[in-house]
Order: C-alpha cells, then sequence, then structure tokens
C-alpha cells in the first residue's frame, strides 16, 4: 500500500513553503554558477563574430595538438584509478575484515585526502623525489654519487605517482565502507561449498563490493581527470598537459578566452560523463547499506608469526607512510635555514617572516576571511538544498538533486574561467574583489555540505517527525527543535569540510587572485616557481594547521561522506 | 462526543479505505485487524499525517480534519517509541508542553506528575537511548500525554517487547486510561491484547470495518464468519436449513449437516443490528449455510448412545489431543469433518476410540455459505 511512502504528506513543508525556502540558494547558484558556466558554454560554442558555430569546437577536436591533451587527460586518469585501485583494495579488505590496534588511525588518515590540499601533495612530492629531495640525498651519500641516480619529477611517472598516492585513500574508505557491511557468511557458506582463493573472490566477493568500486574509481577518475596543481607543477611542461592545465595556460598566460571556453567545454562534457557514473554507482551501493556491521572479525595481532600477517602489517605501515610522507617532508623542511644539505640548520627564520607581516601574513589573512565567508555561506545553502532534498517527493526531485550536484563535475578551472568572461559583460564586475573568490569557492564546497546533510536528513525517522508534529510542532519548529539539532554533527561536519576545501582551494583561487587576494595556496606555488621550497614548506606547514583543524572537527563529529 | 468520524475515504491505487465509526468519550475502542488491512492507515488519518479524500473528523463536536496535525492536541504513542535521541526523559516529556507554550512552573509540575503516572520518578536526566523497551514505552505514554491530549491514539504500542513485558504493560496502559479518562483508539494485531484492553473493538479488514462491539459480542455474536475466525479458535460445519421451529429457548432452526442435524438459535441475537444486516431475518429454507461455534461450548456426553431426545449430539474418534496445563484440546474426526473440543483438565478421556459431544444450541451461530 506504500503507506511508509505518504509519511510526510502533511507534516512536511507544502509546495508553498518550499518554493520560498529554494529561492536564495537559487538565485545563488543561477548567479555565480550557471551564469558563469552559460557564459563559457556560449563563448564555446560561438564564433568571433558571437554567432552561433561549431567551428571552434571542431578546430579542437581535429587539431592532433588538442587531440593529445585529450588523450593523454584521459588516458592518465584511467592509469591514476587504475593505480589507485590496486593500491587501495588490499587496504580496504584489512579495514573491513580485521581488527587490530591503530585501526581507528588508519581509518581516519583515509579521510586525509578529502582536506589535504593538492598544493601540499605537490609540495611533499619535490621535496621526497626532486633531484634535491631527501630520497635522491639519501641515495647519493649512501652511495658515494655525485648527480642524484632518480629522475621521478617532471614526468608521467610522478603525475601517477602523485595522483595515486593522494587518491587511493579514497578507495580504502568507501570499499571498505560497504565491505566491512556484508556479512563473511556468504564466503564461509561459499568456501563450505568448495570455492577458495581468487575464485572465492571472483564469484562471491568481488560481485557484492562492485558497486562501492565503480562508485569509488568513478570518483578517483573524476578528481585526477580535474586534477590541476599537481599536473601542473609535476607535470612540468607542453608534454604532460592535461585539459584543465591548458585551460588555465589559454586563460592567463594566452588570454585567448575563446578557446579556452571551447576546450573546456570539451573538458565538462568528460567529467560530466564520469559524474553521472558515480552518481549511478552510489545508488546503487547505498543498496546495501541496510546489512550490519556485527560480525566478530579475527585481530591482526594474532598473526603476525605466519607470512600472511607480515605482508599485512607491512602494507599498513606503507598506507600510513605514504599518506604522512608529504605532510611530514613538508613540515621538516620548512625549519632549515638554507636549502642545501651539506650544514642544516633548523631554524624558525621563515615562520618568523610570515607572522612579521607583508604579502606572507596578507595571504594568510586572506584565506581564512575566505574559509570563514565560504563555511557561512555554503553551510545555509547546503542545508536549505538537502532539507528540501530529503523531505519532499515531487517531480523531478532526483533531477534536482543532479542539478545541485553538477558542481562537483565542474572543474574549478572552468568555474574560473566563467568568473573572468561572464561578468564583463555586466555594469558592475566581481572580478578583483574578495567576493568573487568567495562565491567560488562556495560553490565547489556546498555540495559536500549537501552530501553529508542530506544522508542524516533521510536517516531521521518519520516517526519522529510525526511525533514531533503531534505534539505541536509545526513546519518551522519541527526543523528548528527536531531535524537541526539531530542533523548537528552532520552540519559541523559539512561546516568543516567547507572551511577546509576553501582553505587549500588553488584552482579558481589561481584564476581569481590579484595581489590584493593572494591566498596560502597561491602564495605555495609561486614560492615553487621560484625554487624557494623552505618558504613554499613553512606556508605549507600553516596551511596544514588549518586543514588538520579542519580534519579534527570532521573527525570528531563524524557524518557520511565519500 | 468523543471522536466522530463520518464518511471517511482514502483510495490508493490498490487500497481503498472507508471509515465511518465514533470512539466514545472516555472509551477504549480497539482497531483490530490482520496486517494490511488499514488500521494504521487509520490512525494516520486522525492524526492528520495523512490528509482523506473525502469525509469529516470531528473532536467533541467541532471539526478537526481542517486542522494542521499539530493544532488537533492528538496524542500518540508510535510502534518504535519515536522518542528524541538528543533529548533526555524530561526533555522528551515536556517537549510538547514546550511546543504548546507552558510556563516553565507548570511544565516542570505536569512532568513530574507523568514521570509518577508512569512510575518512572528519578529518571528525568536519563539518555532516553539507554533506556529499555519496556521503559521507553512508558516515556513515549508519558510524553503523548503531558500536553493533555483530547485523543490519545496508540500504534501497536507493545509489539517491539517480549511476551512477560507486554502483559505487565497493558495492564498499566488500561490503568493510566481509566485514571485519566482519556478518549483513546488503540491499534493492536494480537487478539488477546484486543480482548483484554478493549471497551469495545472494531474488527477491520480490507480497509472497512467488519464489526464494532464489546469484547464478549465480539467473540461470542460474530457479525460474521471473517470475524469469527479472525478472533479465537472455531468449528465450522457447513449445511443446509432444513427446519424452524420455536422452543424454550426461544426461536430456533434445524440445520442439516454431515455430522447430523444441529439446532440454533435464529436469529442468534436479536439485539444485534449487525447480524441481521448481514443475514435476513427470514429464514430461507433449503439455504446453504454453515454453522459456527466454538470449541469450548462443547461438553462430553456420557449418556447412552440411544438417547436422541438431546440435541446437537456428535460422536466422532479422537485423532489428536493437546495437552496446555489448564486445559486440553482434543481433535475429533466426525463423519470426515474434523473438529476441535477445549476441554477442562478435569475430564479424562481415552487416548483413542469414539467420543460423544454436544454443542449448546445457544451458542451455535448461522452464517451464509459463501457464494460459490
Amino acid at each position: 500500500m506504500g503507506k511508509t511512502g505518504q509519511s510526510l504528506e502533511r507534516t512536511a513543508a507544502g509546495p508553498r513553503t518550499i518554493l520560498v525556502l529554494l529561492l536564495a540558494p537559487v538565485a545563488f547558484l543561477l548567479l555565480f554558477f550557471y551564469f558563469p558556466l552559460g557564459s563559457v558554454l556560449v563563448g564555446g560554442l560561438t564564433d568571433r563574430g558571437g554567432r552561433f558555430s561549431l567551428g571552434i569546437l571542431a578546430s579542437l577536436l581535429v587539431d592532433p595538438y588538442y587531440l593529445r591533451i585529450i588523450g593523454f587527460t584521459v588516458g592518465q586518469a584511467a592509469l591514476s584509478t587504475l593505480l589507485s585501485l590496486l593500491m587501495g583494495l588490499p587496504g580496504a579488505y584489512l579495514l573491513a575484515r580485521y581488527d587490530f590496534r591503530g585501526k581507528r588511525l588508519i581509518q581516519a588518515l583515509t579521510t586525509v585526502p578529502f582536506v589535504l590540499p593538492s598544493i601540499i601533495v605537490v609540495l611533499g612530492f619535490v621535496r621526497f623525489f626532486g633531484n634535491n629531495g631527501i630520497l635522491n640525498r639519501f641515495l647519493m651519500s649512501l652511495f658515494g654519487l655525485t648527480e642524484p641516480p632518480l629522475r621521478i619529477l617532471y614526468s608521467l611517472q610522478a603525475i601517477l605517482l602523485a595522483h595515486a598516492f593522494y587518491n587511493f585513500p579514497v578507495v580504502v574508505r568507501i570499499v571498505s565502507s560497504l565491505w566491512r557491511r556484508i556479512h563473511p557468511s556468504t564466503e564461509e557458506a561459499a568456501r563450505s561449498l568448495g570455492a577458495h582463493g581468487l575464485r572465492l573472490f571472483w564469484r562471491i566477493t568481488l560481485p557484492q563490493i562492485l558497486p562501492a568500486l565503480l562508485s569509488a574509481a568513478a570518483l578517483v577518475f573524476i578528481f585526477c581527470l580535474l586534477s590541476f596543481a599537481i599536473v601542473l607543477v609535476l607535470g612540468g611542461g607542453p608534454r604532460y598537459t592535461t585539459l584543465e592545465v591548458e585551460v588555465y595556460r589559454l586563460a592567463k598566460v594566452s588570454l585567448d578566452l575563446k578557446t579556452g571556453s571551447a576546450l573546456a567545454l570539451v573538458g565538462a562534457i568528460i567529467s560530466l560523463v564520469f559524474l553521472y557514473a558515480y552518481i549511478k554507482a552510489q545508488q546503487r551501493s547505498s543498496f546495501a547499506e541496510r546489512m550490519a556491521d556485527d560480525a566478530e572479525k579475527p585481530r591482526l595481532g594474532g598473526m603476525l608469526g605466519s607470512v600472511r600477517g607480515l605482508f599485512y602489517l607491512l602494507y599498513l605501515l606503507f598506507m600510513a607512510l605514504v599518506i604522512l610522507a608529504p605532510m611530514i617532508t613538508v613540515v621538516a623542511y620548512s625549519f632549515q635555514l638554507r636549502s642545501g644539505w651539506a650544514q642544516q640548520t633548523i631554524s624558525l627564520e621563515w615562520y618568523r617572516r610570515i607572522l612579521s607581516g607583508g604579502p606572507y601574513l596578507r595571504a594568510v589573512a586572506n584565506s581564512l576571511f575566505f574559509a570563514c565567508m565560504t563555511m557561512l555561506l555554503s553551510l545555509p545553502l547546503g542545508t536549505v538544498l538537502a532539507y528540501v532534498g530529503a523531505r519532499s517527493r515531487f517531480a523531478g526531485s532526483r533531477l534536482l538533486e543532479a542539478v545541485m550536484m553538477l558542481p562537483i563535475g565542474i572543474s574549478s578551472i572552468i568555474l574560473g574561467l566563467g568568473y573572468l568572461k561572464a561578468y564583463r559583460q555586466l555594469p558592475w564586475t566581481i572580478v578583483g574583489s574578495w567576493y568573487a573568490i568567495v562565491f567560488a569557492h562556495t560553490v565547489i564546497a556546498y555540495p559536500f555540505v549537501i552530501r553529508v546533510a542530506s544522508a542524516t536528513f533521510r536517516k531521521i525517522k518519520s516517526s519522529l517527525a510525526e511525533a514531533a508534529c503531534s505534539l505541536g510542532a509545526g513546519p518551522w519548529r519541527l526543523f528548528l527543535h527536531l531535524e537541526l539539532p539531530l542533523a548537528r554533527s552532520a552540519l559541523i561536519t559539512g561546516a568543516a569540510f567547507a572551511f577546509g576545501i576553501s582553505v587549500g582551494e588553488i584552482n579558481a583561487s589561481l584564476m581569481l587572485y590579484n595581489e590584493r587576494l593572494i591566498t596560502i595556496p597561491v602564495m605555495i606555488y609561486r614560492l615553487i616557481g621560484s625554487y624557494n621550497f623552505i618558504g613554499a614548506c613553512a606556508m605549507g606547514s600553516v596551511l596544514m594547521l588549518f586543514c588538520f583543524l579542519a580534519f579534527l572537527i570532521i573527525d570528531r563529529a563524524g557524518g557520511e561522506f565519500g | 462526543m468523543g471522536l466522530q468520524i463520518r464518511g471517511i475515504e482514502k483510495i490508493y491505487p490498490d487500497f481503498r479505505l472507508e471509515l465511518d465509526f465514533r470512539v466514545r468519550q472516555g472509551e477504549l475502542l480497539i482497531l483490530l485487524g490482520p496486517s494490511g488491512c488499514g488500521k494504521t492507515t487509520t490512525l494516520r488519518l486522525i492524526a492528520g499525517f495523512i490528509g482523506p479524500d473525502s469525509g469529516t473528523l470531528a473532536m467533541d463536536g467541532s471539526r478537526i480534519d481542517n486542522l494542521p496535525a499539530h493544532r488537533r492536541r492528538i496524542g500518540i504513542v508510535f510502534q518504535d517509541y519515536a522518542l528524541f535521541p538528543h533529548l533526555n526523559v524530561w526533555d522528551n516529556i515536556g517537549f510538547g508542553l514546550r511546543m504548546q507554550h507552558w510556563s516553565p512552573g507548570e511544565s516542570r509540575q505536569r512532568i513530574e506528575e507523568l514521570l509518577h503516572l508512569v512510575s518512572l520518578q528519578g529518571y528525568a536526566k536519563r539518555k532516553v537511548t539507554r533506556l529499555s523497551g519496556g521503559e521507553q514505552q512508558r516515556i513515549a505514554l508519558a510524553r503523548a500525554l503531558a500536553p493533555q491530549p483530547r485523543l490519545l491514539l496508540l500504534d501497536e504500542p507493545l509489539s517491539a517487547l517480549d511476551a512477560k513485558l507486554r502483559k505487565g504493560l497493558r495492564i498499566e496502559i488500561r490503568r493510566i486510561q481509566r485514571e485519566l479518562g482519556i478518549t483513546t483508539l488503540y491499534v493492536t494485531h494480537d487478539q488477546e491484547e484486543a480482548l483484554v484492553l478493549g471497551d469495545r473493538i472494531a474488527v477491520m479488514r480490507e480497509g472497512h470495518i467488519e464489526q464494532i462491539d464489546t469484547p464478549e459480542r465480539i467473540y461470542n455474536r460474530p457479525a460474521n464468519l471473517f470475524v469469527g475466525t479472525f478472533l479465537g479458535q472455531a468449528n465450522l460445519l457447513s449445511g443446509r436449513l432444513v427446519r424452524r421451529f420455536s422452543s424454550p429457548d426461544g426461536e430456533m432452526a434445524a440445520v442439516q449437516t454431515a455430522v447430523g442435524t444441529l439446532q440454533a438459535r435464529w436469529p442468534a441475537d436479536p439485539d444485534s443490528p449487525t447480524q441481521t444486516q448481514h443475514f435476513p431475518v427470514e429464514l430461507q429454507i433449503g439455504r446453504e449455510v454453515i454453522a459456527f461455534f466454538r470449541p469450548e461450548h462443547c461438553s462430553l456426553d456420557r449418556r447412552p448412545s440411544g438417547n436422541t431426545r438431546s440435541p446437537n449430539r456428535i460422536s466422532g474418534r479422537v485423532r489428536r489431543k493437546e495437552y496446555l496445563g489448564s486445559h486440553q484440546l482434543i481433535e475429533v474426526e466426525a463423519e470426515g469433518e474434523h473438529l476441535i473440543l477445549d476441554l477442562s483438565q478435569q475430564q479424562s478421556l481415552p487416548d483413542s476410540g469414539l467420543l460423544r459431544f454436544s454443542v449448546d444450541p445457544v451458542q451455535i451461530c448461522l452464517f451464509p455459505a459463501a457464494k460459490s
């Protein structure tokens, strides 16, 4: 009879209330997301005279230079995804099937990629694998070499490694969260019927974790497709250029917004296809969420004598090291005085410089200000949209949800390009103002608030709302006194996410900043560009401090994401 | 006064709910029926969580169907308790008072009163998630009653509890309901609960009420076969009406069945309007009917077999015995019909062999056979 489906027919807000609620968020998104996006679309689909034309787009798609870029973009993303899956699967298995000391820590570490800015990964990578990095120096002093033996930087390998190291915790996180909910009894039953080893995995386990695997793969693929700072710095040249980097170059260096728009269009189409795949996979994996994680797990501690146990232990150590290494490298390096390796002096010189004012302190102040404003904007925006999405059922509400999540699939480079293009025709331009950066950050951050908040709103049992309603709570007080308090920790998580995303954001900031509006990540990028690594690491350490605060809050408050 | 439900209709693609009944002032009315019959939907319609397609609801003479749920002043106890997990016991009970703008002093007094009523003094500061199922249920009841609702709705409130706790709590719910004299509608699919608790019982099937009456009459004088077989055990014998006559017990009818001719009082219950409604009083000789009687209305007959003057004697072979402590169930096969007898433990019986028993004519009900 579908009686539960009818549950909130009368208690939920009526259509008029929904419209009023949606008014502000929709207006904001129209003005600061869809309008700039549309402007990029129009730019890509018109000729220099402003008439509709597929000419520019078509000329891109036959130009071998751009075709190579498109091919390289998709290819590196695919390889990076594959590598991330291979690295992440054992971790997902261990977290799902075993208990061990430090599991809590490892689990917390899988949150890191969601809050660690990519510029830190870049910096850590340069310092660790670079020609003058820790690894090479160690090998040189070990073997008495005069030349660095490993030349990883500025190559495809560097991009792939950085992407895999950055993203494999995402795989661990998403896959293990489904895997642990699959009761081992299905595997035990299969084993009793004679299946074992790879066959058991292939026939029984894989089909069950497949939705999570697909959704993790699609998400990592999107991340790598849209990856910007890593490719920009670690690719190190035109040979390893992706769509994102090329759009950035066209917009900021060649000042060719027309070609940039057309290329951005191509990139957007590719990433949207994969965003769609991700959303589909997500819907499938949420199916399995009702199963419980109540099975007793074997303890890893008891297996350490065996080869297998030792292998597991090594993997976990490796995993922790890979996640933590870039961060540790950055922090450690920031305390040096000179970048020579012969005599190293511990010094707080760079921190003194940052605190003494000037552009460095301004970058810190700007970043904090932008992050706080982004948090203040994206929290109500995301909460309202999540609430409407979770509480109302109307024709097209699914579509609305997809439309609201669109910014995840649109790169912030394209967004920045849109901001540069769109507001030029208007009487007031927002480019060059602090709120342009805040609005761009808000558009990037609010889908994460939606994700966390809507998962929680949906989990609130309808009988709770009905109970409150029968006790005299109208729609508004129902929200204020019941749903908001119940979603509190999710909203804290969402706010921390918004803060962390904004403070570490580099793509849109790089498109929109000027000297006055410089942020920490942009400053780090410029310091790397001038080979001032100690300064970059000091700024990086400050940035990580802020991200760490966000991380702590997210970790404490919980909430579902990823 | 009380709650008046007039011509309420709610239409779903595969289901149709039609309601027309009254909950009298201060009574506890049970809504009983199999799952999927529309009990809970009825409750939700009254609470205002869903709207009817037509019809009206009136509370103490004034209409409430045009009020939103939060203005109806109806207390509800949910099957899953639905306690607010972010509030403690005190704030859960006080939630409605806060929503309805009680003063802090009055609220405090009222919450203490209710904690006392449900015997949970000293629980005020506890977290609700740490309470046992029974305790949670009492808090849910206290919370529903706190703002002095005009009507109390209970949706299978005991179904999540174990059997022993259930029995204790239903006595308590009954006591509290009597003490407050609050008009109450109680949904359950547990017939024992219905018989013990209800002032009256409404038996529902497929979206409408089949019969609404006191527990005794629902059990002993069911309006139709559905009600008769839904509550308790029953023996059914199909047959044909052959004769009508008068006796000291009143108007009687004779029915020809496989096990012989049975006499039954007809109409079985002249006071019941529902019964005549389903089966016209005019006796149609030759009509196919079903004779219905309860296992406990059978008694052993030890008189010699030749005595044909006593009516409704049936003899059959004992097939099975079920020992139930205070009583025993005997399955007897007579002329291919399987009948159940409910006898007291004192009556000793052979393990097998022939058994003679008789059925009290006053206790037999006649229903029209299903049209085929």
